[in-house]
C-alpha cells in the first residue's frame, strides 16, 4: 500500500511533467514540421491554367489569365508564367529561377510590346505583379530555409486545425519585402492554409493569402483557389487553378531566357 | 468622302460593336485618337487631327512551329497617309492605309535553338530610353513623338547554350525609316541662306534593295548581364539631299526637292546591365563607321539606371556621341537628339497606369515634356489622354518642333 506521501510523490511524477510540458503543440519542431511539408507535397513539376479576377476597393472587377509552369519546388524551383488574358497583357511573360543559399531568386518580365526581357531588381520585388495583388516575391516558392521560424500554436483556419508558424526572413542572400509571415498549416495533411504577411514596421498584416478548395489530384494535394488580399488596400485577387497537372515532363529549355522571349510561346 | 475618312470610321464602327469576332489566338484592337495642336507651323497644317487604326493578329501553332500574323489599317484625318497600294516592306515614302505588320514562322531546330523567318519586330539593347544597339531598327515619325518602330523582313537564328544566348540576324531588304512630311510640323526644316516660304518637296527615291546582317551574344553571370553585338550593312535612316540645282523660284518663294540616300555602315558594341542594391544598371557603348561624308563615324553612349518605387519606376538616362556629326544631326535622325538626358517616371494604378516623361536636349537646351494617363473603362475598353510639349531653342531637335505642341485622347477598345 502507498502511504500519503509516496502517492503524493507519484501524483507529482506523473503530473509534473505534462504540466511543464505546456499545450500539446508545444513539442512539435516548426521546422521539421515544414520540412515534412515539403517533403510530403514536393512534385517535380507543376502546371496549370490560372483564372484571376482582381478586385479593387471600389468593387469594380478585372479579369486575367495566365498559364503556370514550375520545376523544382521551394528552394530550386523555376517558374514560368505567361498571361493569356486581356489583351493588353497578352504574352507577358515573367520567369523566375531560385538560387542557392538562401540568395533571391532571379526574375525577369518579358513584355511584348518591347521584344525584351527586363530584370526584377530587389526594389521591384513589392511592386504589383502585372496589375494583381501579388507582388513579385509573392511570386516565389515559399522556401522555409530562408527563415528562422517558431511555433506559435495551433488554430482552426476554415474548420481544419492549423499549425501557425511564425516565419522570419533571414536576409541572407537579399532583402524581404515582409518582415514576418504567420503560416497556417493544416495539421492534418501539413498543407498551407494561410499566410498572413507583415510588411516591415507593421503590427498589423498588411496582406493575407488564402489558399482553399483543396482537392487531391494525382495523389498531391493542391488548392484550387489562392486569394491574396491586400488588407490596407481593400483589394484582392483571386487564381483559380484550372488544368492542374503533376509531374508531366516539361519542354526542354522552358525555364530558360531564350524560351521567355519567345513570343507566342510558353 | 475622302478616302482617310473611311478607315476612320470603320474604326468608330469597330469600336461600337459589342464584341469582335474571337478567332481562336486572335487578338487585336480598335483606336481612335483626336489631337489638338496649340499652333501651326503652315496653313497646311490642321488645327485638329483625327487618327484611327485597326489592328488585329492571329497567333497559331502549328506542331511545333509558331506562325503569327498581324494587319494594321490606318486613316489620318489629314491626308498625310498615303495611296491604299502593296507595299510590303513598308519602303514607300509615305505609309499605305494597309499594312502587314507581322509575318512569320518560328521553327526549333533544337530545344534551344530557333529559327525565325518573315516579317516581325526586332527589340535590341539594355539601355530604355536610349540604345545604340536598337536606335539604328526602321523607326516610323510620321508621329514625331510615339517612336514607333516599323518591322523588317529578317531571317534570326537564335538560342541559348547555358548562360549564353546568340542571335544573328539577316534582313534581305532595307525598310527605311518614315519621315514625316518634310517642312511640316512635324519635320519643320531650317536651311540657311533659304528665305521663309521656302517649300521643300519629297523625291521619291527609292531605298537600296539589300539591308543588314547582325550578331548579338548575350550572357548573364549573377548580378550581371553583358552582351556584344555587331552589324553591317545600309543604314535604314535616310540621308537627306537638298537638290538645290533642282530648286525653281515661284512667286511664293523657292521650291527645293529633298532626295534621300542611304548609306552602309558598320557597327559594334558592347551592354552591361547589373543590379545593384535597389538599382538596375545599364550601360551601352557603340562604335560607328561609315565612309559617307554627311554620316561619318560616330561614338555613342548611353548609361541608365531604374528604381522601383513600389507600383512605379524611375528611369534615368544619359546617352550621347562623343564624335561631331559631319552634318546637323537632326538630319541624322538616329542621333538627332544627342547628347540628351531621359528621366520618365511611370506609375500603374488601380484605375490604369500613367507616365511623365522628360528629355532634355543638352546641345541647344531644348527638350520634351510627355505626360499620358491610361484608365482602364473595362478590361477592354481604355481612355488615355495626354499631351507633348516640346520647348526651348529651335536650333534643337525638340525646340524645332515647337509648332507641333498637342494634346491628345485616345479611346481603344481591345479584343
Amino acid at each position: 500500500m502507498l502511504n500519503n506521501r509516496s502517492a503524493t510523490l507519484i501524483a507529482a511524477a506523473v503530473l509534473l511533467p505534462a504540466l511543464c510540458a505546456g499545450p500539446a503543440w508545444g513539442g512539435a519542431d516548426p521546422r521539421g514540421l515544414l520540412k515534412e511539408s515539403e517533403n510530403r507535397h514536393r512534385t517535380r513539376t507543376q502546371q496549370y491554367a490560372g483564372q484571376l479576377t482582381v478586385v479593387n476597393q471600389d468593387g469594380k472587377v478585372r479579369k486575367k489569365g495566365w498559364k503556370s509552369f514550375r520545376e523544382g519546388y521551394a528552394g530550386d524551383a523555376k517558374n514560368l508564367i505567361r498571361f493569356t488574358d486581356p489583351p493588353e497583357v497578352k504574352g507577358v511573360g515573367f520567369l523566375s529561377l531560385a538560387r542557392p543559399g538562401g540568395q533571391n531568386p532571379d526574375q525577369w518580365l518579358y513584355l511584348p510590346s518591347m521584344k525584351r526581357e527586363r530584370r526584377i531588381a530587389a526594389q521591384d520585388r513589392d511592386a504589383s505583379f502585372v496589375g494583381t495583388d501579388f507582388n513579385y516575391e509573392d511570386m516565389e516558392e515559399f522556401d522555409h530555409e530562408k527563415y528562422a521560424v517558431t511555433l506559435q500554436g495551433e488554430e482552426t483556419v476554415e474548420g481544419h486545425l492549423s499549425y501557425v508558424i511564425v516565419a522570419v526572413p533571414l536576409e541572407k542572400g537579399g532583402k524581404s519585402v515582409y518582415e514576418k509571415k504567420t503560416i497556417y498549416l493544416r495539421k492534418d495533411i501539413l498543407y498551407l492554409l494561410r499566410e498572413d504577411l507583415y510588411r516591415k514596421g507593421d503590427s498589423e498584416p498588411s496582406k493575407r493569402l488564402i489558399l482553399s478548395d483543396l482537392q487531391n489530384i494525382d495523389g498531391h494535394w493542391v488548392a484550387k483557389s489562392m486569394e491574396m488580399s491586400d488588407l490596407r488596400k481593400g483589394s484582392k485577387t483571386t487564381v483559380l487553378l484550372k488544368e492542374v497537372a503533376f509531374d508531366m515532363p516539361q519542354a526542354a529549355n522552358r525555364f530558360t531566357l531564350q524560351n521567355l522571349n519567345r513570343e507566342g510561346g510558353d | 468622302m475622302t478616302r482617310p475618312q473611311i478607315p476612320i470610321i470603320l474604326v468608330f464602327i469597330c469600336l461600337l460593336l459589342p464584341s469582335a469576332a474571337e478567332a481562336q489566338g486572335g487578338s487585336g484592337y480598335a483606336e481612335a485618337k483626336g489631337f489638338a495642336y496649340a499652333e501651326r507651323s503652315n496653313s497646311r497644317d490642321p488645327w485638329v487631327l483625327g487618327w484611327g487604326t485597326l489592328f488585329t493578329k492571329w497567333e497559331e501553332r502549328v506542331g511545333a512551329a509558331q506562325l503569327t500574323a498581324s494587319v494594321r489599317g490606318e486613316g489620318i484625318s489629314s491626308g498625310e497617309g498615303g495611296p491604299l497600294v502593296f507595299d510590303p516592306a513598308d519602303r514607300d515614302i509615305r505609309s499605305s492605309p494597309l499594312s502587314v505588320q507581322d509575318l512569320w514562322l518560328r521553327y526549333p531546330l533544337s530545344p534551344s535553338v530557333d529559327l525565325q523567318l518573315g516579317r516581325f519586330q526586332l527589340g535590341w539593347g539594355k539601355t530604355d530610353g536610349y540604345s545604340p544597339a536598337d536606335a539604328f531598327l526602321p523607326r516610323d515619325l510620321s508621329d514625331p513623338f510615339a517612336d514607333e518602330k516599323i518591322p523588317l523582313w529578317a531571317i534570326r537564328l537564335s538560342g541559348q547554350d547555358g548562360a549564353v544566348r546568340y542571335e544573328a540576324v539577316g534582313c534581305p531588304v532595307t525598310t527605311p525609316w518614315r519621315l514625316p512630311v518634310l517642312g511640316s510640323r512635324n519635320a519643320p526644316l531650317k536651311v540657311e541662306g533659304l528665305p521663309a516660304g521656302t517649300v521643300f518637296t519629297e523625291i521619291d527615291s527609292p531605298p537600296p534593295v539589300e539591308g543588314f546582317a547582325a550578331l548579338r551574344l548575350l550572357a548573364t553571370l549573377g548580378e550581371w548581364d553583358l552582351g556584344a553585338w555587331g552589324r553591317f550593312g545600309v543604314r535604314p535612316a535616310p540621308l537627306l539631299d537638298f537638290r538645290f540645282d533642282r530648286a525653281t523660284l515661284t512667286p511664293s518663294g523657292p521650291i527645293v526637292p529633298i532626295e534621300r540616300r542611304y548609306a552602309r555602315e558598320e557597327g559594334a558594341g558592347v551592354e552591361l546591365s547589373r543590379i545593384a542594391g535597389a538599382w538596375v544598371l545599364r550601360g551601352e557603348a557603340a562604335a560607328l563607321f561609315s565612309a559617307d561624308r554627311d554620316l561619318g563615324d560616330a561614338v555613342i553612349g548611353a548609361l541608365s539606371a531604374e528604381r522601383g518605387f513600389g507600383d512605379g519606376t524611375l528611369l534615368i538616362t544619359l546617352a550621347g556621341n562623343a564624335l561631331a556629326t559631319p552634318v546637323d544631326a537632326q538630319l541624322l535622325f538616329d542621333r538627332g537628339i544627342l547628347p540628351a538626358l531621359i528621366t520618365a517616371w511611370n506609375r500603374t494604378e488601380e484605375w490604369g497606369e500613367w507616365k511623365l516623361v522628360w528629355t532634355a536636349g543638352l546641345r541647344h537646351g531644348d527638350g520634351l515634356l510627355k505626360g499620358e494617363a491610361g484608365y482602364n473603362l473595362t478590361d477592354l475598353w481604355k481612355l488615355t489622354v495626354g499631351g507633348e510639349l516640346p520647348y526651348g531653342s529651335e536650333e534643337g531637335l525638340f525646340g524645332a518642333l515647337n509648332a507641333a505642341r498637342r494634346l491628345h485622347v485616345a479611346l481603344r477598345r481591345s479584343w
